[in-house]
């Protein structure tokens, strides 16, 4: 789980980062990709005006990743238009099902 | 950043091609059904079923399968395809060897149309074959997994068919095989069903259903038995049915095949139980019940074995029935839910895919119409109610609600695939 640090004002941003990914749906499981446990970590840096997603998929050939991580950075680029973002894919540590949120699994489940 | 299979541009088109033409070869099927409803009360060995069989077994389901591996070979072997000029020219080749053949099938003309379609078919086969094997060899692990050991071996008993089938086709001006012709076709027929289409779609749902419902639990082992157990009973089929006949060894081979199909079949209740996606969508649940229709195919096996051995009337009804239930049953529900699975999620990379998270857009279950699909498959039902009857009672009139039942559901099929294709962009959910 992200930490919050209320004394850091780029907390702020990554939080919101955070709920604004909410809106990227796998197109197959019809669940965000946050409940995915897709996205691992998000840093902000209001100096330099930089956004860092790290995240992965659930398989080196997911053949939506392309658009999932795409679809990462125009969400944000568009909500936080005068910070540059950089989307990185790790496979460390590599997706589980453990990754899926309570919430999630609801949905999946659903 | 770390690198992930991208979808290549030139790929769309070339599935694109496959499936619209197995569509247009299913509409085709359900039309020629309707002129040949007559015939299937005869024997099966006869031209206008030969024309149907071969539209069916080629046009229809390896057609379709082409174009579902071009672009699924890549997600399970999580590499890029070898090449995109080799599928272009196998697809050509591909598509005149068939009309070539079903036509001199048809009208029975066994010269050179007949063998120049069944050549060019087997040239279409190479190339397919080509590509796959030389897509494989691109593995960025290198380790050979059980997927891609089912992809190749089945590529292997495609060729195998195919040049069996270009034999009997020469056989049938030359007759220069040394035993009857019906021998060699039913060994064509059950390397064709057997080692290409269910050695095939093993390799590929093993991995594909699993990934659609979400499943915690996969036994990969099972997969190795079902595959030493399928090939090994293919292999002795072919050596003893070309030996022996039909005979009594024959029903202890029957049971490999028919074991490694229920090791499957548990492996894919496993999945189906260990899901995390509780709700079946309408093509998932086509592709679950297409596997009950292949286990009706697989029990009817022993009464065809006893029809053989016993040398009775029966076994040429039964044969009818099995032989429908595997490419007309089981293959044809396959495609129709799986159609519907793979080829809406390429269609929405290509319009979407690139604006994705700028605004809201339709999910790629969106692209087809349920309404259509559920048409298809009350049809399909009907088709199959029917021909059951038919090869049963032999009689025409079910044959003919049949063909009207297979008409029904072909156009279903091909009116939502256009609709798919012809997707035009929009904004928010459909």
């Amino acid at each position: 789980m992200h930490s919050f640090d209320i004394t850091d004002p780029d907390t702020y941003i990554e939080m919101e980062a955070w709920e604004r990914l909410r809106s990227i749906i796998d197109p197959e499981l019809h669940v965000n990709i946050i409940d995915l446990g897709l996205v691992y970590t998000i840093r902000a840096n209001s100096t330099v005006r930089m956004l860092v997603v790290v995240m992965t998929l659930s398989s080196p050939s997911c053949p939506v990743g392309e658009a999932i991580l795409q679809g990462v950075a125009n969400c944000l680029e568009a909500r936080f238009v005068d910070y540059k973002t950089d989307v990185q894919l790790t496979w460390e540590p590599a997706w589980g099902f453990d990754n899926i949120t309570e919430e999630g699994k609801k949905q999946l489940w659903g | 950043m770390n690198m992930i299979t991208k979808q290549h541009p030139e790929l769309y088109p070339i599935v694109r091609a496959h499936y619209l033409a197995s569509a247009v070869c299913f509409v085709l099927i359900g039309v020629l059904f309707f002129f040949a409803s007559a015939d299937f009360a005869g024997h099966y060995f006869q031209p206008k079923l030969l024309a149907i069989t071969h539209l069916a077994a080629l046009g229809w389901v390896t057609m379709v399968i082409f174009g579902a591996a071009y672009q699924l070979v890549p997600v399970i072997l999580e590499t890029g395809l070898s090449g995109y000029r080799l599928p272009w020219l196998s697809f050509v080749a591909f598509l005149s060897g068939l009309v070539l053949l079903v036509c001199s099938f048809w009208r029975f003309e066994p010269g050179l149309c007949m063998q120049g379609g069944a050549l060019l078919l087997l040239t279409g086969m190479l190339g397919f074959t080509t590509v796959i094997f030389l897509t494989g060899k691109r593995l960025k692990n290198k380790k050979e997994n059980i997927h891609q050991e089912m992809i190749n071996t089945s590529c292997i008993w495609l060729l195998a068919t195919g040049v069996l089938g270009v034999l009997l086709v020469f056989n049938l001006r030359y007759a220069f095989l040394p035993q009857d012709h019906l021998q060699f076709l039913r060994l064509h027929a059950h390397m064709g069903m057997g080692g290409w289409f269910l050695l095939l779609v093993i390799g590929v749902s093993s991995k594909l259903v699993p990934m659609f419902l979400v499943s915690r639990k996969q036994n990969l082992w099972l997969l190795d038995w079902v595959y030493y157990l399928l090939n090994g009973g293919l292999l002795a089929f072919v050596i003893d049915t070309y030996l022996e006949g039909i005979n009594n060894r024959t029903y202890l081979i029957a049971l490999l095949p028919t074991a490694a199909f229920i090791i499957y079949f548990i492996y894919l209740i496993q999945c189906y139980r260990s899901r995390m996606k509780r709700r079946l969508d309408l093509p998932m649940m086509y592709t679950m019940l297409s596997f009950i229709l292949l286990l009706a195919a697989l029990l009817i096996q022993p009464l065809i074995i006893n029809a053989h051995v016993q040398n009775t009337a029966q076994g040429i009804a039964l044969t009818k029935l099995y032989g429908l239930l595997v490419l007309m049953g089981w293959l044809s529900l396959l495609i129709l839910g799986q159609a519907f699975k793979t080829l809406p999620f390429l269609v929405w990379l290509k319009i979407y895919g690139p604006g994705t998270g700028k605004e809201p857009t339709p999910l790629p279950s969106d692209l087809y119409s349920q309404k259509l699909l559920v048409i298809q498959g009350i049809a399909f039902t009907g088709f199959i109610l029917s021909m059951i009857t038919m090869a049963l009672s032999g009689l025409a009139a079910p044959a003919r609600i049949a063909s009207g039942c297979l008409l029904l559901t072909a156009l279903c099929y091909l009116l939502n695939l256009t609709r798919v294709l012809t997707h035009k962009k929009t904004t928010g959910h459909a």
